[in-house]
């Protein structure tokens, strides 16, 4: 049933696929950028093409930046910086990944980044310890060195009620996969974090017309809106009705309908369909597959679970792999 | 709000609460260290790639270990999540999937037209006998697909006593085609279908001896032994296999093996001639059972009567004759033991006698068959026959239900929605896909029930879900992702949300794949699609040194965007190294977009702008005033050219100021195109020309979509006054 397709480095500590999953890059311990490559399309023949000191500390995360803006890395290191990793020409027939840009951490370390592209550019969300959240844009769609801070805010929906700062042990963010006319920029975000008010996911959307981000609905009950988020994931709508996100928090697998017009006050209508428990302990990953029927989880139990819905709405675990060696 | 999760009024396929178990699969990763984390990704359709990383050992002086192994520290394996059931090998499926594409696209091309015309006001009643057979066509083509016509379990010349014909296995996956196919599709076989099941259990019984013990087992066991038998009639499986052939109503079989009888032959003869007379006058009274069907293939032994009444004739007929042989007076002068007790008994199942069918058939569906042949030839309607099978399952009971037997019991129950689980849940995507055109073909009920738009589906049908589900297969592999468009552009509602994303996951770096998904794009209008795809190859090609093919993909896309930040790199490269070597490479560049007819982003006048450059150039050389003059010229022409973009203006005529040596180095030989030593180069119209051009950008500059040229803050303004001055020259010229 599985085919393996690469043997990883030793020390390596987090991977990710590229849009096409013709392209692994890896992120290992010793501050190394590991590339595979599958050089013929379909083939499940994977070789190392670069191997890059790409910083002095571990890199924690690895994300691809959109395939518009070229094949490039972020990568989110343990020392909290965050830097951009390029493959550019450098002379004839010859490619190399460089650093493109290095955003420095001072007292507060990049927890996760995401990017979304709208029509016209290319943003990234940065989420950092203190709770605070960044959106950059990017200035020039050739050149990845050229970022411009649009925002920067707190997750909290009622901004008058923040107090202290907050101390993030992770966060998640998860862009509305879809790019239309017809859409704003949008994203979830979740934090991990020791004030209640930080954790809960919100949605935030792109307001063009004030070129602002506001709160447009949260994805929590009244009792729960306290729970630290492990991980979030907006499933891609092909024509559904309404948004499908889901929320991993440390009372399980919550999924929410999102409405897709908003109310009088700007507001989006949300549901919680269903609430999936299976996985011990912290949620560490959910992938949503091309249909966004199907929710694949991964954890600290060690099990990859894959949900989906059956034909009455309801939300089930259709199947569990249990790794073993 | 619509839609709650568990409404039982919506309620499709009985939903218990206790959801099935997830199914727990187990995934190697062959790695010695304990692991410290997963990682998961969906690659095409439905496969998964999971990574594992493995702990940091404790130990750091595993350099001297020297196993290999021990340099390993994650694996990333692929995950297909189809459920494999081995009968069908994937070479196989990708056949059947890319054979059934034209049947199915066919069909819905034909149910489009049809819809069309049905709401031009046409009579539903020729509708519906004209899509029958269209439906059925479709049936027809798939079926054939799933295997070669098959031969029947019938007598062969060859070899008289090869009674079973050796023959390839047929397929589950064909067997239940052919079920849905005679139950909704084939309306000519509605008044006939317990003769049509008749038909298919003769060539799918032993699909069902994978279970236990049937009759076409027991027949395999004594075609084994038939050969080195002497004296067949002797032996009890001789009669037990005739017994057992002729419940299921394999005709053929049975005369057959009752012409080996010894009695035929021709040393035997003489002294067992009323043995053989009875033995033939059964023989022959097989050979003239009455059937109620249209017609028997060539070589089927058997009468057919197409109306009840003639039947109901011929039968009563017929059974008279076997009631008269029973009481016949020769059977007292047989000697033979086992043949008349066999005889008998053959002629007890022609009789109907249930108690002979039940110990003559093994399976509950055979002893099924019996009666529909002996007992119960007028069976009609499914509700009756629903009782009678459940009746027969109550006589054989089986430990376990065959996945054709769950589907048979579906349709026979007229439930839709098992019979459409048990389709997902044995025979897997393909089938469902596929058979949802029969099955809303077989009735209206079934129609409503898989066309209605569900809100838990994401307001999409039942029949639209499948669909999309088998294409996110087909999108799993390189072979067959080209046909999962199709399936997808019949989906009404989301087909092509996902047929977008499908596309655009393509890998684009290799030609052949870009140009397919251009064409599938092209195809079925998916111009921002298309344009996407485009866009992330230009933008590869451009950042991977494929300087002409990144610009001539984005100008494919018409990405204006990225086009006028190349122009603006060029612009500025050949604005300093006019001189430099590597010139040439762009000068090449400059020249492919130069001879592009359909150019976009302003990249046409850089063509231009190098002849300017040149010229300029030659101004430096000290080839003075004709080359000055030709220099003015070029400026003028891209100056007047519509295709010169606004933002490069200034820099163009600050270029004409100062010449192109901006550097330090260069400053003594300054060319002052516009404040020329010897006389004005520029006329009047000339110079009235660049200062409408200058005032005009003085205008845009207060557009918020200006874009400020890099220069200095004073460049407008000594550009204009060098144009003023020189416009004073000019009129004392003239």
């Amino acid at each position: 049933m599985e085919k393996p397709l690469v043997m990883l480095d030793k020390g390596t500590n987090c991977s990710s696929w590229n849009y096409c999953g013709q392209r692994l890059a890896t992120g290992l311990l010793d501050g190394t950028l590991v590339i595979f490559d599958s050089l013929e399309p379909d083939s499940s023949t994977f070789t190392c093409t670069s191997r890059t000191k790409a910083h002095g500390a571990s890199i924690t995360k690895v994300i691809w930046v959109p395939p518009e803006y070229g094949d490039a890395v972020a990568c989110i290191c343990a020392d909290g910086t965050l830097l951009l990793w390029e493959e550019v020409e450098e002379g004839p027939q010859l490619l190399k990944w460089k650093l493109c840009k290095l955003f420095e951490s001072n007292a507060t370390q990049v927890l996760d980044v995401q990017f979304g592209i709208s029509l016209t550019s290319l943003k990234m969300v940065v989420a950092y310890s203190d709770g605070h959240v960044k959106v950059y844009e990017l200035l020039d769609p050739l050149l990845l060195n050229k970022w411009q801070l649009q925002a920067e805010f707190q997750n909290v929906i009622d901004s008058v009620a923040m107090c202290g700062k907050a101390s993030c042990l992770s966060a998640s963010i998860s862009w509305n996969p879809q790019i239309s006319e017809s859409h704003h920029s949008s994203f979830v975000l979740g934090f991990n974090s020791d004030l209640p008010q930080f954790n809960s996911s919100k949605v935030w959307e792109f307001d063009e017309a004030h070129q602002r981000w506001l709160p447009v609905a949260e994805l929590a009950l009244p009792g729960d809106k306290g729970d630290q988020v492990y991980a979030v994931a907006w499933a891609p709508n092909i024509g559904r009705p309404y948004e499908v996100i889901a929320v991993a928090t440390c009372k399980g697998i919550a999924l929410w309908h999102l409405g897709l017009n908003a109310d009088t006050e700007g507001r989006l209508s949300v549901e919680k369909v269903a609430l999936l428990s299976g996985h011990e302990g912290e949620v560490w990953q959910m992938e949503w597959d091309m249909s966004g029927m199907t929710l694949a989880t991964t954890g600290s139990d060690g099990v990859v679970r894959l949900w989906q819905s059956n034909l009455n709405g309801v939300w089930h675990e259709q199947a569990a792999l249990v790794s073993t060696s | 709000m619509p839609g709650r999760m568990s409404d039982p009024s919506d309620s499709l396929v009985p939903f218990s609460p206790d959801v099935r178990d997830p199914v727990v699969y187990s995934l190697h990763h062959d790695l010695k260290a304990p692991i410290s984390r997963l990682s998961i990704s969906w690659s095409k359709g439905n496969c998964l790639r999971v990574s594992f990383f493995g702990k940091k050992s404790s130990n750091s002086s595993a350099e001297g270990s020297g196993n290999s192994n021990d340099q390993i520290g994650g694996k990333v394996v692929e995950v297909k999540l189809s459920s494999e059931d081995g009968e069908i090998d994937e070479a196989q499926k990708r056949r059947i999937a890319y054979g059934s594409v034209s049947p199915f696209a066919l069909l819905q091309s034909r149910k489009n037209s049809m819809s069309l015309l049905s709401k031009m006001s046409m009579g539903s009643s020729t509708y519906h006998v004209e899509w029958w057979e269209h439906v059925m066509e479709y049936s027809k083509d798939i079926n054939l697909l799933l295997g070669s016509p098959k031969p029947l379990p019938s007598p062969v010349i060859e070899d008289p006593k090869t009674v079973l014909k050796a023959m390839e296995k047929p397929t589950c996956l064909k067997a239940a085609w052919e079920l849905m196919e005679i139950f909704y599709a084939d309306k000519q076989s509605q008044a006939w279908l317990p003769e049509s099941l008749v038909d298919w259990l003769a060539d799918y019984d032993n699909l069902l001896s994978e279970t236990g013990t049937t009759v076409y087992s027991k027949l395999v066991d004594l075609q084994k032994e038939l050969v080195t038998l002497q004296a067949v009639e002797d032996n009890p499986k001789y009669w037990e296999g005739i017994s057992s052939a002729l419940a299921v109503g394999w005709l053929e079989i049975v005369v057959k093996l009752l012409r080996l009888h010894g009695s035929y032959q021709l040393d035997q003869l003489g002294n067992r001639e009323t043995e053989n007379g009875l033995v033939e006058a059964v023989a022959v009274l097989i050979s003239k059972m009455p059937r109620i069907r249209t017609e028997l293939a060539v070589g089927r032994l058997g009468e057919c009567y197409k109306t009840k009444p003639d039947f109901v004739k011929a039968w009563e007929k017929w059974r008279g004759q076997i009631t008269k042989l029973e009481c016949s007076a020769f059977w007292v002068q047989c000697d033979h033991r086992q043949t008349r007790e066999g005889l008998k008994n053959v002629l007890q199942i022609m009789l109907g006698n249930t108690n002979s069918l039940n110990t003559v058939t093994s399976h509950w569906i055979e002893l099924y068959i019996s009666h529909f042949l002996y007992v119960r030839p007028f069976t009609m309607g499914l509700e009756s026959m629903y009782s009678l099978a459940q009746k027969c399952m109550q006589l054989k009971p089986t430990s376990s239900t065959h996945r054709l037997m769950g589907l048979l019991l579906g349709i026979l129950g007229e439930n839709t929605e098992v019979v459409l689980a048990e389709c997902s849940r044995s025979f897997g995507p393909w089938m469902v896909a596929h058979a949802v055109e029969l099955l809303t073909a077989g009735s209206k009920q079934a129609e409503i029930l898989l066309h209605e738009e569900r809100y838990n589906l994401g307001g999409i049908s039942i029949e639209e879900l499948h669909r999309l589900v088998y294409a996110q297969i087909l999108s799993s592999h390189a072979l067959t992702w080209q046909i999962a468009p199709i399936y997808l552009t019949s989906c009404t509602k989301q087909g092509m949300g996902l047929l977008e994303i499908l596309l655009y996951k393509q890998p684009i770096q290799h030609n052949h794949l870009l140009l397919k998904s251009l064409e599938i794009c092209r195809l079925y209008e998916l111009d921002s699609i298309s344009s996407n795809i485009m866009k992330i190859a230009g933008i590869h090609h451009w950042k991977h040194g494929k300087k002409g093919s990144g610009i001539f993909w984005l100008q494919q896309a018409q990405d204006e965007v990225r086009l006028n930040r190349i122009a603006q790199q060029l612009f500025d490269f050949v604005g300093k190294s006019i001189s430099d070597e590597s010139f040439k490479q762009w000068e090449g560049l400059i020249e492919l977009l130069g001879s592009e007819a359909r150019t976009v982003g302003g990249l046409e006048f850089l063509h231009k702008y190098r002849d300017f450059k040149k010229s300029l150039q030659q101004v430096q050389d000290g080839h003075i005033t004709d080359a000055a003059r030709q220099a003015v010229e070029s400026l003028i022409l891209l100056m007047k050219n519509p295709s010169t973009p606004q933002r490069f203006w200034l820099p163009l005529l600050h270029d004409s100021r100062t010449g192109p040596g901006i550097e330090a180095e260069k400053r003594g030989s300054l060319v002052k195109l516009l404040n020329w030593s010897e006389h004005p180069l520029l006329n009047i119209s000339q110079t009235n020309l660049l200062l409408n051009k200058l005032q005009e950008l003085s205008m845009a500059k207060l557009h918020p979509d200006f874009i400020e040229a890099d220069l200095p803050p004073h460049a407008l303004n000594s550009v204009r006054l060098a144009l003023a001055t020189n416009l004073g020259r000019a009129f004392l010229e003239e």
